[in-house]
């Protein structure tokens, strides 16, 4: 379980561009639930994602995982529970180094990074199926560098690499912005399969209201720093495209986008 | 006869390079990261190799092999000075360099204290040729005994290349690789990366300080001065062996390195028979670095713009 406890978020405090983005922020998000966040640029979605990652500085509030307080970790040590796929293909691997190295990066992750061989090749079997899960004939092409890979292959690989070990979390933060709309479907139908598969709890960010409506079992949208929708697996169950399309518009009228 | 005897000279200086090189590759090439140290780390190696041999009493290879410590320890702290302080790579490494520059002052004192010779800037000594003199060296006749330097160097150089290679295919040397690649990533797998880059850094000159030690090694002195512009020579070093050889295939990043380290080192020893002044000799240097990184340039935005192309014609 993720609570999100009283988070406030003040961007360059005591400066002219000072921001208030977040005050007394509340969010639980329970094991199993697979939740998708949408709302307009500057709501809050990805700066959330980077509270919960660590990678910016809280200014009030606690981060909790099971009832204990994460607060004092650094960015890296919660990664240790969580997988992230970025919404920059690149982010996620490795692009100077193979495939077949990339995983064996992503196989070892929680054990030791020592002294003995990178690839372990009684693994390579088992990467080969694992690539063969999302057919797009990577498992035959092993020994090639990531960065020769299109934007798709690489998101879809650095979701394997993600998801390869056991995580708590994951954490999806606009993943298939980059990509074009028939890559978009696959990875974003890959991530459903993952994530059903390995019974993931999951937080999607993301702009597709189509998608947030599609998958996931809960459903968020946010405003200016607050959730003004929260719907649960029932309720998100009869909920249209065009209902959440309406509030978005009303809300983005609002802000003069 | 000139020609001839400026090859030997230049092979055996490439070769003493390669492993400066090797190093200097290391940070540059496998990290991102433009190490100013070494200008600092080069002589240190040379003065505890010499110390350690002529004060200590200590043979010839342990003593060189040593030297890899103090070389280790000061990359370690241009390391901690980015990574924990936030200092840029740039300024890490020029405050480690300057303050090298008294830590090497004061162990040359070491040596000249006694009277021995020379000044305190710099050191002879023909008891310091450790490596390169002794029965190994007479293996092929005393006529030959440049040939038998040559080996001799080749050997390590060798060596240094398994090392580091074995260490790039370990988990560990995978770890630095993506540090260097991609930061990101690294983080997102839970580990810390500054530690990566510290270590990287450390070895990094702790093999430009084996390089040092063999140089005083083979000039049988050790000069204080032997460290300025070894930076840009390491660099020129890494760049036209990566430009120019790793389009071969079957030709790894680190005999690149080694092959460019050798040419480079050719290049300056002909500059002398065309410019016997010595001049125009640093001149000559500065250009034929500048040449190099435009060709360099050039080749880098072709091999860019076509792995582009592949990267748009693959599936998905």
């Amino acid at each position: 379980m993720l609570e999100l406890r009283n988070i406030s978020k003040t961007y360059n405090p005591g400066t002219v561009t000072e921001l208030c983005l977040f005050e007394n922020f509340n969010l639980t998000v329970h094991d199993g639930e697979f939740v998708s966040v949408v709302g307009s640029n500057g709501s809050g979605k990805t700066s959330m994602l980077n509270i919960i990652c660590g990678s910016i500085p809280l200014s009030g509030g606690e981060v909790l995982i099971d009832g204990k307080s994460i607060n004092g970790l650094k960015d890296y040590q919660r990664y240790q529970l969580m997988g992230r796929v970025y919404q920059n293909p690149a982010a996620g691997t490795c692009p100077n180094m193979t495939i077949l190295e990339n995983m064996s990066l992503a196989d070892n992750k929680g054990k030791r990074y020592g002294l003995s061989f990178g690839v372990n090749n009684t693994r390579k079997e088992y990467y080969r199926e694992q690539l063969s899960t999302l057919g797009l004939g990577l498992e035959d092409k092993l020994d090639v560098k990531l960065g020769a890979l299109s934007g798709g292959q690489r998101q879809a690989v650095s979701l394997l690499m993600a998801t390869m070990t056991p995580i708590d979390f994951l954490i999806l933060d606009e993943h298939t912005a980059a990509l074009d709309p028939h890559t978009a479907e696959l990875i974003m139908q890959l991530t459903d399969k993952v994530i059903k598969e390995k019974k993931l709890t999951a937080i999607m960010v993301t702009h597709n209201l189509r998608y947030a409506v599609e998958y996931g079992n809960r459903l968020i949208m946010m405003d200016k720093g607050n959730v003004i929708l929260d719907k649960s697996a029932e309720e998100k169950k009869s909920l249209q495209i065009d209902d959440i399309l309406d509030i978005f518009n009303r809300i983005s009228i609002e802000c003069g986008n | 006869m000139l020609f001839f005897a400026t090859t030997i000279d230049g092979l055996q200086m490439g070769l003493c390079f390669a492993v400066l090189a090797l190093g200097v590759y290391i940070s540059y090439s496998i990290l991102d990261f433009p190490d100013l140290s070494v200008d600092g780390t080069f002589p240190l190696g040379g003065v505890c190799c010499t110390v350690l041999m002529l004060k200590l009493g200590i043979p010839a290879l342990p003593a060189v092999l040593l030297s890899f410590f103090a070389g280790f320890v000061s990359g370690a702290v241009t390391g901690v000075l980015h990574v924990k302080f936030n200092i840029s790579k740039l300024l890490s490494g020029i405050i480690v360099m300057t303050a090298l520059l008294s830590v090497t002052l004061a162990l040359t004192m070491l040596l000249t204290k006694t009277g021995l010779t020379t000044t305190i800037f710099s050191f002879r000594s023909e008891n310091l040729q450790g490596i390169f003199s002794g029965r190994a060296s007479q293996l092929l006749g005393s006529a030959n005994r440049d040939y038998m330097i040559l080996i001799i160097e080749l050997v390590f150089v060798i060596a240094v290349k398994i090392i580091i290679d074995l260490f790039l295919k370990t988990k560990l040397g995978y770890m630095l690789r993506a540090t260097g690649d991609n930061e990101t990533l690294v983080i997102s797998l839970g580990r810390d990366s500054g530690l990566y880059k510290i270590l990287g850094i450390a070895l990094a000159n702790g093999f430009v300080a084996v390089s040092g030690a063999m140089y005083s090694n083979l000039f049988m002195q050790y000069d204080n001065s032997s460290g300025s512009g070894k930076v840009v020579m390491a660099l020129a070093s890494v760049i036209i062996g990566l430009a120019v050889f790793s389009k071969i295939r079957f030709i790894s990043d680190t005999t690149s390195v080694i092959l460019g380290a050798v040419i480079y080192s050719l290049c300056l020893n002909y500059l002398v028979l065309v410019d016997t002044n010595g001049i125009y000799l640093k001149l000559l240097n500065a250009a034929m670095f500048a040449l190099i990184l435009i060709f360099n340039e050039k080749t880098s935005s072709f091999v860019s713009s076509r792995s582009k192309l592949k990267g748009g014609q693959g599936r998905c």
